[in-house]
């Protein structure tokens, strides 16, 4: 959720529609299907959103993603859980988290 | 909440905007023109967030890149100039917390002031869950600790209060059948029995023996003390000064008496002694002889047993079933006297007396036992 060590975590900029301009935020939690995103811009819930962002060594552009739920924090700020749609993309982030983050092996 | 922030804008006309802002927002805000200024007042500021204008010199990125070369954890956020979200990510990838879209407003710049605020330095939570535990032990201990105390409090103070006082056992039974005198000491009596020839020491309360002092050459048949000595009769008629040692060692003798006392008393002042059978009482000096100085008859029935203490003489009278007070100056006068309700024990025989401490002591022969029992001494 909404944690202290924001600024550590993953910036990414969010489009909602072509003739809107985009948005920024960073994604607090990410998973091959879903992740958490935190932006100060207002967005409903259940829009589609094309996220673009870094992770590991993989460079994700035009992620896109479903807005499940949306939670404004105390301080203004809102929580987004995002729902990747795209199956074919939610393979390649898996396989690059896979990459940056290795399963630990006992 | 500590509210300082520093704004990098050197523009004169974003600074008289964001000053309004940040004063709506209750921020304490600093100025400085560029890094430079910025970073001279740094110290002495110790801002919160530092609020970077995009657009100017040196660009934002380079800005970002000292600030946080001086303050890591500082959170720094930049005010760009028109929405640009490429940038904005390139700015936060470069450490910026966040960006904010032109135009600035309060609405635009509200949360990330406070989110800036709420992350900025180092959040250290101290795990104090385990001193939680201990305290609430510590407490709980405290308060079984207390509670015990007052419940035991309550008891003892309940028991002392309502329970019925013990009686103090006011005879007890002698383990020998033939006392013929007794001396009340501080905590102990002392009581002479003529057919084991030996006095016995008990202990005042529960009268158990604490020693016994055998006098195989004595026959005692009355037994008194003095300030510093004990005196015994003997059954021929001869009253020994005894010291009071261990041993009673003998110091001195008198000749034989006739009729042979068997009571003995000192007032203090005169030795007294009686005969049961004659019914005859002797003041004498208080030498070594005990000479005699005056004799008198006794007044009453039958004198069984004679004692005294500094004002008056005492005597068990059988016959009246009484103990009989007479003055020390006429003993031929009898002052008062009591019902004595040991009496009421058939074949009951004392044979001898004692009086301390507004008591009157007794050992007598009960048939075929012998005990001791006190009386309080008569208040007329």
């Amino acid at each position: 959720m909404n944690l202290p060590k924001a600024d550590h975590f993953i910036p990414a900029l969010a489009r909602t529609s072509l003739d809107m301009p985009p948005l920024w935020g960073r994604l607090v939690s990410i998973s091959p299907d879903r992740a958490e995103f935190l932006s100060h811009f207002e967005l409903p819930a259940g829009r589609m959103l094309a996220l673009s962002f870094e992770a590991g060594r993989g460079n994700f552009e035009d992620v896109r993603a479903r807005i499940k739920t949306a939670l404004r924090d105390a301080d203004g700020y809102y929580n987004y859980e995002l729902v990747f749609v795209d199956r074919a993309q939610r393979d390649l982030l898996k396989a690059a988290l896979i990459e940056a983050f290795p399963p630990i092996k006992l | 909440m500590f509210n300082t922030v520093q704004i990098i804008c050197a523009s004169p006309k974003d600074r008289a905007i964001l000053e309004g802002i940040f004063r709506n927002l209750g921020a304490d805000a600093v100025f400085s023109n560029d890094l430079n200024d910025a970073l001279s007042v740094f110290e002495k500021a110790r801002p919160a967030a530092v609020f970077v204008a995009d657009g100017e010199e040196p660009p934002a990125e380079i800005e970002i890149r000292e600030l946080r070369r001086v303050a890591p954890f500082l959170p720094v956020l930049v005010l760009l100039k028109r929405r640009d979200a490429s940038r904005a990510v390139g700015l936060m990838k470069a450490g910026a917390l966040d960006c904010a879209q032109s135009p600035w407003t309060e609405e635009e710049l509200r949360p990330l002031y406070r989110k800036a605020l709420n992350i900025s330095g180092t959040t250290i939570e101290l795990d104090s869950s385990a001193l939680r535990r201990r305290r609430v032990s510590s407490a709980l201990l405290l308060a079984a600790f207390c509670a015990f105390t007052g419940f035991a409090g309550g008891l003892y103070y309940g028991f002392n209060k309502y329970s019925p006082r013990a009686q103090q056992p006011r005879s007890f039974a002698l383990p020998y059948a033939h006392p013929t005198g007794i001396v009340v000491k501080a905590d102990t009596v002392l009581v002479s029995d003529w057919y084991s020839q030996a006095i016995y020491e008990h202990n005042m309360k529960t009268f158990g023996i604490r020693r016994v002092t055998s006098l195989p050459e004595t026959t005692p048949v009355a037994m008194t003390a003095s300030q510093d000595a004990l005196w015994l009769a003997g059954a021929g008629g001869v009253i020994e000064k005894r010291l009071l040692d261990a041993r009673y060692t003998p110091a001195a003798r008198t000749k034989a008496f006739t009729p042979a006392p068997d009571s003995a008393c000192f007032d203090g002042l005169y030795f007294w002694t009686a005969n049961s059978r004659t019914g005859e009482i002797v003041k004498r000096m208080p030498g070594d002889e005990l000479a005699p100085l005056k004799t008198f008859r006794y007044p009453g029935g039958k004198l069984e047993a004679l004692t005294c203490d500094t004002r008056f003489l005492w005597a068990a009278d059988p016959s009246m079933k009484s103990l009989v007070k007479l003055s020390l100056d006429d003993p031929e006068r009898i002052i008062s006297r009591t019902e004595l309700k040991a009496y009421a024990a058939r074949g009951l025989k004392v044979t001898a007396m004692a009086a301390k401490d507004g008591k009157v002591w007794f050992a007598a022969e009960d048939g075929g036992g012998a005990q001791v029992f006190y009386a309080e001494e008569p208040k007329q």
